[in-house]
């Protein structure tokens, strides 16, 4: 089991590697890779189970798209084949068509069909409750961009529906991305240790049983945290 | 025309505002200002200004620092507008202003000092142009309001007036990186024994090389990105510092202070590191200003450390300890868990990390548990932590995420019974540690402490 975490150095804004620190208390025996910006990622050609990737600033952003451009079809091959990815914050909007700024335009990887508009003087945050698969996603918000589909069948894809909160924008219905086992959320910080589910979940679609650590703890952690949420929306 | 019209009848209605705000005995409102602001958008750079404006910003320290400033200077008899009672964001600069009027808006007083929130830049600095500013320190703070430190330096590197004079720590690369072609004097304290390269903070908020993205090589790593950095690839430098720490007499409470090959001793309050770079910044600040050592000296050392932020009381041999933690502010957190580490002896502590308004109306946003080193709680010496609030659970997963050992963990959802929660036989201090809106709940359980310290002693008797 190998499990990739781009560019930790510049995607961890808001305590996002976290869900890393969980999965390596999950899953003991994986090995863990950090690539840095100035490295060439793992994944171009090696197998990698698990590809991860935090919310960056918004030149950190620009110079991902940079780097990763050289590599698009690849990432495009592993998300067909099944690859585990999971993309929090606003990583996912790397491989949007592209990033409006202002008068600005910054083509993406275009391997998903949305767009970003960035509004640095307005700063979204939200608390977010939705359901995948049956589970219940419970998860935060901060955020200077919202998105919106290219083409109708963006939204066929979404990860969570909205139960409470926004969505892609303030109007979707659906938060995320999920094409086969790709996970894109906006949802920041300790994604994982805040949904066992969706863990159990996501370690299951790599192939592997859905233990998770402190697995008593984490749970009641989340009947907690999921009451004040229905509670106090 | 019409514009000044509009400025004449919002510095009135203002006015209008603060008189009724002082029949009905409040006081500190920025409300005087945020009308004049609704009613005159450009009034703060309408409003005449004083002659000389000095502003104080940064994300940790800037209270303390203009507390220490503000108070040298009184001392020494200068007479100035400040927003000490107010706000420190464009409407509590605007109150202030207006206070310190005579009635059409002409300046009492020919020198102000503001606190400024670093956010509020874009509203503030183009208009009072400041003629120095101090910039304490550059971190990772609320998400919320300040988003990433690459936002606050754009701001900061937009709005500051190319005329400003900055006071910078040169201990920290984002914050010496500021307006990079203004004049500039840097603040530092050099490398002490037992610091090394080793990182021992989550939050490090420049790790590249700024000019050739180059991972940057460590001279030592204080704390987060504080320390003395290089570039093996380029060539860069932490920049040359214009006032550094000698020698820190922490028995004595000085330390030595030089610039421009002469040395100085000043008083200190208090000192942990935090305190000596609040006192470094006040101390180059001033004298920038053109206040003697001998004045500064003098004068520091009649300040007393302001009691809210940390008080150590004792009870039968026992210490108990209120330290705050600023919630939402993983760094400031950060900092507090080391002293707590680092604090001689067997110790306690009680949590109260709640953020007030979202325990009450919301859940908070528990990311920033993930940026907070709560791995420094992990350490034998604390044999008990009791976590009371609304995310108790949260926190709980977090301390046993940071390798408590369960057993040494008590959380409970009510703060009120905290103190009963405590096992104070063994220990020799009780850290309390908590958030800004949570002061109060921490007087009456540090004097519950007190009764339950004193009753055992009793009983034992
Ligand atoms: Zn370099």
């Amino acid at each position: 089991m190998r499990i990739e975490i781009l560019f930790p150095e510049f995607c961890n804004l808001f305590g996002d590697l976290a869900n890393m620190a969980y999965l390596k208390r999950c899953l003991p025996e994986a090995e863990f890779i950090s690539t840095t910006l100035t490295e060439e990622p793992r994944f171009v050609s090696e197998d990698i189970d698990l590809i991860y990737m935090g919310p960056t600033t918004e030149r950190a952003q620009e110079r991902i798209i940079e780097k990763l451009l050289p590599h698009r079809e690849r990432i495009q091959e592993l998300i067909e084949k099944g690859v585990a990815f999971l993309f929090t914050g606003n990583a996912m909007e790397v491989l949007f068509e592209h990033i409006e700024d202002g008068g600005r335009r910054i083509m993406g990887l275009n391997i998903l069909p949305y767009y970003a508009r960035r509004d640095m003087w307005h700063r979204h945050n939200s608390n977010f409750r939705g359901e995948f698969e049956g589970e219940k996603i419970i998860g935060f918000k901060t955020q200077f961009s919202m998105s919106y589909p290219v083409g109708k069948l963006a939204e066929t894809e979404g990860f969570a529906k909205v139960i409470k909160g926004v969505g892609m924008n303030c109007k979707s219905k659906v938060e995320g991305i999920v094409r086969n086992n790709f996970f894109g959320t906006y949802l920041v910080g300790p994604l994982l240790i805040m949904n066992p589910d969706f863990t159990k979940n996501l370690l299951q679609r790599m192939g592997l049983r859905p233990h998770v650590a402190l697995e008593s703890e984490v749970e009641e952690a989340y009947k907690v945290r999921l009451a004040d949420f229905r509670a106090k929306g | 025309m019409f514009g000044q019209l509009r400025f004449y009848f919002a510095i009135f209605f203002a006015r209008c505002t603060a008189l009724v705000l002082k029949l009905i005995g409040r006081k500190g409102t920025s409300m005087p200002g945020s009308w004049a602001i609704i009613l005159c958008p450009d009034f703060l750079e309408r409003i005449p200004k004083p002659k000389t404006i000095l502003g104080i910003t940064g994300t940790n320290g800037k209270t303390t620092v203009s507390n220490i400033i503000e108070d040298v200077l009184e001392d020494l008899g200068y007479s100035f507008v400040c927003n000490r009672e107010g706000t420190n964001v464009h409407t509590g600069v605007a109150s202030s202003l207006i206070a310190e009027s005579r009635f059409w808006g002409k300046p009492k007083r020919d020198l102000a000092i503001f606190e400024l929130d670093e956010r509020s830049s874009p509203r503030i600095l183009p208009y009072i142009k400041p003629d120095m500013l101090l910039v304490t320190n550059i971190f990772r703070d609320s998400y919320k309001r300040n988003a990433h430190t690459e936002f606050i330096l754009d701001i900061l590197n937009e709005y500051i007036p190319d005329t400003t004079r900055l006071i910078l720590n040169g201990d920290d690369l984002l914050c010496s990186s500021v307006k990079p072609h203004n004049e500039r004097v840097l603040f530092g304290i050099p490398r002490r024994d037992g610091e090394t390269a080793e990182r021992k903070n989550i939050v490090m908020d420049i790790t590249a090389c700024p000019v050739c993205g180059k991972e940057l090589s460590w001279e030592f790593i204080r704390y987060h990105h504080i320390g003395r950095a290089y570039c093996e690839g380029c060539g860069f430098t932490s920049p040359e510092l214009d006032y550094t720490v000698e020698n820190i007499d922490e028995e004595r409470k000085e330390i030595t202070v030089k610039s421009a090959e002469k040395e100085y001793v000043y008083p200190l309050l208090n000192s942990s590191l935090i305190n000596i770079y609040n006192s470094l910044s006040a101390i180059t600040f001033l004298r920038e200003f053109g206040i003697s050592e001998d004045e500064i000296a003098e004068k520091m050392a009649a300040l007393s450390i302001n009691e809210t932020r940390y008080n150590e009381t004792e009870a039968n041999g026992k210490k108990i300890i209120l330290h705050l933690a600023k919630g939402q502010n993983p760094v400031a957190c950060s900092r507090s868990f080391e002293n707590v580490r680092n604090y001689p002896g067997k110790k306690a502590v009680i949590l109260l990390l709640d953020d007030y308004l979202d325990a009450k109306k919301s859940v908070e946003n528990i990311a920033w548990y993930y940026d907070t080193d709560f791995e420094f709680l992990n350490s034998p010496d604390i044999s008990r932590i009791v976590t009371a609030g609304a995310r108790h659970w949260d926190v709980y997963v977090r301390l046993l995420m940071a390798g408590v050992p369960e057993e040494r963990i008590v959380h409970i959802k009510n703060e009120n019974n905290a103190a009963k929660m405590l096992d104070i036989d063994d220990v020799e201090s009780v850290f309390v540690l908590y958030d800004v809106y949570t002061v109060e709940l921490a007087d009456v359980i540090k004097d519950e402490i007190i009764t339950r310290i004193s009753g055992e002693k009793t009983d034992e008797n």
